[in-house]
């Protein structure tokens, strides 16, 4: 067990739900009653969530508390990358492969770990007394987002609490799955980056046959195929699909993306036929990397090449003619606005907090309109498609 | 879809558009387009679909519209999907930049708006006559009907691509005219040019295919009242001698481009690689460029309204002489200039009484400066030589030319033009104020002739014969021998409060809808200025998505006039790269304060040059001025807000560039007006 002293000094706004807590979607008034205080939410911004009572850190930094990191996408571990973490392994082993250096404690996903919390509502005493009250129960849950990602689940004495990080379902075939918690949530924070009705995404099945078709029809016109998709997440479950095209093909990728691909097979991932990007041997082969090298000479400098733009982003016409992308295939590692709704239904929570959206007010107020009750949890991040 | 795929569905041709959309390649989506009017079996089906593809719900040619309001569209798509229009579907279209992609993906995704909708495969017919119910529909709710009544029979990409068609004009797919044409060659195995031809002539795509298919292209005339695209200019390339952008302007970074070298255009020509010989050459009028159309009112022009007000001196005439004028872009704008109609109408009633004298050149033409044409020794065409015999009422010409206000036989600055420009129907002050009148500088069909296709140097001879015979102004025309004649011309011209110069090609025939180095226009250079973002607007269409559109503001933080300390000068997009247009997004994020719908609110922070033709006095903006034509020349990653050009500034432009329009000297007059007393 790593050690966290506690400290309560940090900035950002809080957010206290105020009490009694009603239950506006059940009106089962038992449950109500049983919490005897609210649960209070600090937004810290590009440092996490923090939640004073349990003296958790959900994806952040700064704060010494004990932390857990929900993936290893970069908008989400600690800029410090000596912080000790808690994490699931397969995201644990993603963070090394980054570059985390600091001590991670792996979590598996359904094992439930108690913490001490703050030991106290009032902030500042007792910080090392007993932990008869106020000890918090923490458990991981598979989000279907990239593989390791998982949504956080916190019991405390004044409710429980899941936090969905970045999440997906149906889920990433390239992922543990997506399992939501038996227990009641009372309280739900949700990614709704996605969450305009303009936003629906195809099946699986349908996506990856896309992403097949492209690149097998590419290659046998004798062109390059490029499938411009971020380096962790997205590219690998892009090869899983291209693992089953027929007849084979070859993918190679570019940088970075090496090292997650190896972490990726280490958890029984099928990525196919791959190798490292390699200038001389790419023809005939299919080349996975950012978008951010469109501009690069390894692309710039291919004289027959066919690029695709694999993102939820590109259910948009318009990023077509801005990327000066041949093929638009919409894979999102993201709920659309359905599927948001729908978690949001099952979980049925006391209250609901939309994060990581361009525009909540549109969920706000479908939500709002069935009964909910939510707001938004303004954090802003880096958009990573 | 799949299993109506050999019926002429507006479903089948949407797919084909889609397809054309998401290919790059140009060639491709002209074979994609070709293969799918090939399979088309039926006259009707062909001319519908190359008329929806090209030009929308109705033929631009006759001018209708289904006169559906964007509001109307969008308020309508949000009630079948039984959605809020402020709450739900705004932001929504925030994010795609696109209406009708919005309205397509909620159309497709909503259950409730699903639910409502069982295609019904319409076919093209139905969707014309659908849109003609629109047309005839009055009112904003019995529209919302007529659009409800079909959505409900549409697939969500049908209506998408219908709702694009209302609009008119291009379908925003990457596949306008210029390929569409080549794709109705491809397909009916004719030739590209001739199709392109035949689209001039007749100004109608879906007639154009249909000739294609039953290989009568050779059979389409010209026809009245019906304009023909016009012949374009290229701007004079900047050669090795250029470029004197460091100037020798009297101080100031705004000085500079402005005033810097005002020949510097013209003396380009000697690096640019063109033979001054080759040419000819006339001032650059800043008017309103104009097709003239002059004709017997046979009352078989279609669509068209006789006119309102034929004036009462032209008694004699009305009703056999037929008056229309076509702006740049082929819009009817005769209802705004009557008094243009007017002296059209007036110079065709002064033909009979002057048929047995020789034509009278110019009052104050110099010796010299005409060519041979004034002692009319041209050799006339069959059918041109009876020119003057003709009766005022069987007379046809098609005249290319500039309107201009004109006063003591003096071109007026382009500012008083604009008071008269999209007034419908101006009023009597209005008309007296700021009279306006056409001088002609192209023919291009008379008396059945199509005259294009001659040579400039013989059109000329006709226009100076017909000007001479009518009385109507047009452009004087020099020889010129050498770049030095240029330079001349254009300082000339310049005196004169012209532009610059047109340069023509002696042996170019009417290029028409063409912009070719036949001509070339030396234009005054327009000036510059170091201005600061103040507003960023979120784009639409190809630039959706992203701040594309900027609002520049000027200095005024030591102007006494004002507390601000920046004011807006005015509003530019473009001239920057796609990689230029992404890094200013990334700044514009950094320096948002304030959001209002698609705008956002900027701290100065980034500096743009901007580039712009002229500068106007406006009284309704902040700053008095607005800038013509503004664009940007670059960013200026490396200047500061406090690097920028102040107002004060802006007024020495202006009045530098102002001092310039001297009196014109009536002996050498670039308008050539034949008969004293005629205006």
């Amino acid at each position: 067990m790593i050690g966290f002293p506690v400290r309560h000094e940090m900035s950002g706004s809080c957010i206290t739900i105020g009490t009694p807590v009603k239950n506006t979607v059940t009106g089962q008034s038992g449950t109500t009653t049983q919490i005897s205080q609210p649960l209070q939410i600090k937004n810290m911004g590009y440092h996490g969530i923090y939640l004073p009572e349990a003296n958790l850190l959900l994806d952040g930094s700064g704060v010494d508390a004990p932390t857990f990191i929900t993936h290893a996408h970069a908008d989400h571990v600690p800029r410090n990358r000596h912080q000790p973490v808690f994490a699931s392994p397969a995201t644990a082993a993603l963070m090394r492969a980054r570059g985390h250096s600091g001590p991670i404690k792996e979590i598996p996903f359904g094992e439930t770990t108690s913490l001490p919390g703050s030991g106290t509502r009032e902030s500042g005493d007792k910080r090392s007394g007993d932990n008869k009250s106020g000890h918090v129960r923490v458990t991981l849950f598979p989000a279907g987002h990239i593989l390791g990602s998982a949504m956080v689940f916190v019991e405390t004495d004044q409710g429980s609490l899941l936090y969905t990080g970045d999440c997906r379902v149906p889920p990433s075939p390239a992922s543990e799955g997506f399992q939501l918690p038996d227990a009641q949530v009372d309280y739900l924070i949700i990614e709704a980056t996605f969450a305009l009705p303009i936003y629906k995404w195809q099946p699986h099945e349908t996506l990856f046959d896309q992403i097949r078709d492209f690149a097998t029809d590419s290659l046998s016109d004798g062109d390059t195929p490029i499938l411009l998709c971020y380096n962790l997440g997205k590219a690998q479950e892009v090869m899983h699909a291209l693992a089953s095209c027929d007849p084979p093909v070859s993918v190679q990728i570019h940088g970075g993306g090496e090292k997650l691909c190896r972490v990726y097979e280490d958890f029984g991932v099928d990525l196919g036929r791959w190798e490292p990007y390699n200038r001389e041997t790419l023809p005939g082969k299919v080349l996975i990397a950012p978008s951010s090298t469109l501009e690069s000479p390894m692309i710039r400098d291919l004289r027959t090449r066919r690029i695709a733009y694999v993102s939820g982003w590109a259910s948009l016409e318009v990023r077509a003619s801005q990327l000066l992308a041949d093929a638009l295939i919409p894979l999102s590692d993201h709920l659309d606005f359905f599927e948001l709704l729908d978690v949001c239904r099952t979980l049925k929570p006391r209250h609901t907090w939309l994060t990581h959206s361009p525009d909540p007010t549109v969920a706000l107020h479908y939500l709002h309109q069935e009964g909910f009750s939510c707001s938004s949890l303004e954090t802003e991040r880096a958009d990573d498609g | 879809m799949t299993d109506k795929a050999h019926s002429p569905s507006f479903a089948r041709l949407c797919e084909t558009l889609t397809d054309v959309m998401h290919t790059r390649s140009s060639t491709r989506k002209i074979s994609l387009f070709a293969g799918y009017l090939k399979g088309l079996e039926d006259d009707r089906d062909v001319s519908l679909a190359v008329q929806f593809t090209a030009e929308g719900a109705f033929s631009t040619l006759s001018g209708r519209r289904a006169a559906v309001g964007h509001r109307t569209v969008a308020l309508t798509a949000a009630k079948f999907c039984g959605i809020d229009y402020d709450v739900v579907f705004r932001p929504c279209r925030t994010a795609t930049g696109s209406a009708s992609e919005t309205i397509e993906k909620l159309m497709q995704n909503l259950p409730e708006a699903a639910a409502r909708r069982e295609p019904a495969w319409l076919g093209l017919d139905d969707l014309a006559d659908g849109f003609e119910r629109l047309a005839a529909a009055s009112g904003r709710e019995q529209k919302q009907q007529v659009l409800t009544g079909l959505w409900e029979r549409m697939t969500a990409r049908e209506i998408r691509f219908m709702i694009r068609m209302l609009s008119q004009g291009s379908l925003r797919i990457g596949f306008e005219v210029r390929s569409i044409l080549p794709a109705i060659a491809l397909a009916f195995g004719v030739d590209a040019e001739q199709v392109r031809r035949v689209h001039m002539l007749t100004g109608e795509i879906g007639k154009t295919a249909l000739l294609a298919r039953a290989g009568e292209l050779h059979s389409a005339r010209f026809r009245m009242f019906q304009p023909v695209a016009f012949m374009l200019a290229s701007p004079m390339e900047t050669g090795p001698v250029g470029g004197a952008e460091t100037g020798d302007g009297d101080g100031g970074s705004a000085g500079a481009g402005a005033e810097g070298d005002s020949g510097a255009g013209a003396g380009n020509v000697g690096g640019s690689g063109v033979d001054p010989r080759a040419y000819v050459a006339e001032e650059k009028f800043d008017g309103m460029r104009t097709q003239a159309h002059i004709g017997p009112d046979s009352g078989q022009v279609s669509g068209q309204v006789s006119d309102p007000d034929p004036g009462p001196d032209s008694g004699q005439v009305s009703g056999q002489v037929s008056v229309r004028l076509f702006s740049r872009d082929l819009n009817d704008v005769t209802v705004s200039f009557p008094d243009v109609a007017g002296q059209l109408r007036e110079a065709m009633a002064i033909l009979p009484s002057k048929k047995s004298r020789p034509p009278d050149v110019s009052v104050s033409a110099q010796p010299g400066t005409l060519q041979s044409g004034k002692q009319n020794s041209v050799t006339l065409q069959s059918g041109l030589q009876n020119l003057v015999t003709r009766q005022p009422g069987t007379i046809e010409a098609v005249l290319d030319g500039e309107l201009c206000v004109l006063e003591d036989g003096r071109i007026q600055p382009f500012q008083r033009l604009q008071k008269r420009m999209g007034v419908k129907k101006p009023g009597r002050k209005l008309l007296a104020e700021h009279p306006v009148r056409f001088i002609a500088y192209d023919l291009l069909f008379l008396n059945g002739e199509e005259v294009i296709d001659l040579p400039l140097h013989k059109r000329r001879r006709l226009l100076e014969e017909f000007c001479a015979q009518t009385g109507l102004p047009c452009s004087r025309q020099h020889e010129i021998a050498s770049a030095a004649d240029i330079e001349r011309l254009f300082r000339q011209a310049l005196e004169h409060g012209n532009e610059g110069l047109m340069l023509k090609r002696r042996d170019s025939t009417y290029e028409y809808g063409q912009r070719n180095k036949s001509w070339l226009k030396v234009k005054q250079p327009g000036g510059s200025l170091d201005t600061v973002i103040m507003y960023a607007h979120a784009g639409s269409g190809r630039r959706g998505g992203t701040y594309s559109d900027f609002t520049l503001g000027i200095r005024v933080d030591e102007d006494e006039r004002y507390e601000e300390q920046f004011i807006p000068i005015g509003k530019a997009y473009g001239g920057y790269t796609d990689e230029e247009l992404k890094k200013l997004n990334r700044r514009i994020k950094e320096l948002a304060v304030e959001r209002f719908g698609p705008t956002l609110s900027l701290r100065p922070g980034i500096v743009v040059e901007v580039e712009f033709d002229d500068i106007q006095v406006n009284r309704r903006t902040k700053a008095g001025y607005t800038l013509r034509l503004p664009r940007f020349r670059s960013i200026r990653w490396d200047l500061s807000p406090a690097d920028t050009d102040t107002l004060a500034d802006v007024e020495r432009l202006y009045r530098k560039r102002a001092e310039r329009s001297g009196d014109a000297d009536p002996s050498n007059s670039p308008v050539l007006f034949h008969k004293a007393g005629t205006l």
